[in-house]
């Protein structure tokens, strides 16, 4: 039998403190379509992360704008798309850091990006036509730990 | 978030409550190690047993901590690593730089040995 795609959605204001919630939708969810323990965790953190870029980059911490955050569940995938209506962002413009260099030059920051891209199968940037910006991450089922 | 501090003979142990997710908050913690080194306190320890949550932003600031110190001559050590908080520390490699303890006795500890 194949499952259909369920979509669900939260919408909050884009304050730090919201970020549990973010959390616990998206954790609840992903055990729900099957993923493990050290999944949910890496799901967890990189849709935390993603809200975070919004709050601290997009809306430069104004506490009163939207996020709206859709997680759909299908057969073999979980995906997590998050909106916002504010600054665009060009993540092309963020390289990944090298890691082994990130260390040796002790620096601060700039770690976002890259825990998302690592945590998560695949993470697509747009800017839609009506002016939000869309973080759109995949993971995969087939590849759960 | 809170901030209890320790000493420890030359060693201060900073103990974190709380979320290390960006913000104001998290910034204090960087600021106390500043506040610390002014005072010539070099040997630092946070222990991050009450720590339930940190994001790429609390791990800027562990990394701007040790940088400070390593700048000053001194060092950090962290302990109390929750399971969570060690999984972000390994997939970013950062698990490398810093040298983690179980305890603060055992941070304490492995400034003397």
């Amino acid at each position: 039998m194949t499952r259909k795609t369920t979509s669900y959605r939260l919408k909050l204001p884009s304050r730090t403190d919201n970020l549990e919630t973010v959390r616990k939708f998206v954790a609840d969810l992903a055990r729900k379509a099957g993923f493990g323990k050290e999944d949910i965790h890496k799901i967890e953190l990189a849709v935390d992360e993603a809200c975070t870029n919004v709050i601290e980059h997009a809306y430069e911490n104004a506490e009163d704008q939207d996020i709206d955050i859709v997680v759909k569940l299908g057969p073999q995938k979980l995906t997590v798309i998050v909106t916002d209506r504010g600054k665009t962002f060009s993540p092309g413009d963020i390289e990944t850091p090298d890691m082994e260099q990130y260390i040796a030059e002790l620096r601060v920051g700039g770690l976002g990006i890259y825990l998302m891209r690592t945590l998560m199968d695949k993470v697509q940037y747009r800017s839609l036509p009506d002016g939000k910006n869309q973080v759109k991450m995949e993971k995969y089922l087939e590849k759960r730990s | 978030m809170k901030i209890d501090v320790k000493e420890y003979n030359d060693v201060t142990v900073l103990t974190v409550r709380g979320n290390l997710m960006g913000g104001p908050e998290t910034l204090a913690v960087h600021e106390k190690v500043k506040e610390l080194i002014d005072q010539k306190r070099l040997k630092i320890a946070i222990d991050l047993s009450s720590v339930k949550w940190m994001n790429s932003s609390g791990l800027g600031t562990m990394m701007g901590c040790m940088s400070s110190l390593k700048n000053a001559g001194g060092d950090l050590k962290l302990c109390g690593v929750t399971e969570k908080v060690k999984s972000l520390f390994m997939i970013t490699k950062l698990i490398t730089i810093f040298d983690t303890h179980d305890t603060p006795e055992d941070a304490v500890a492995a400034f003397s040995g």
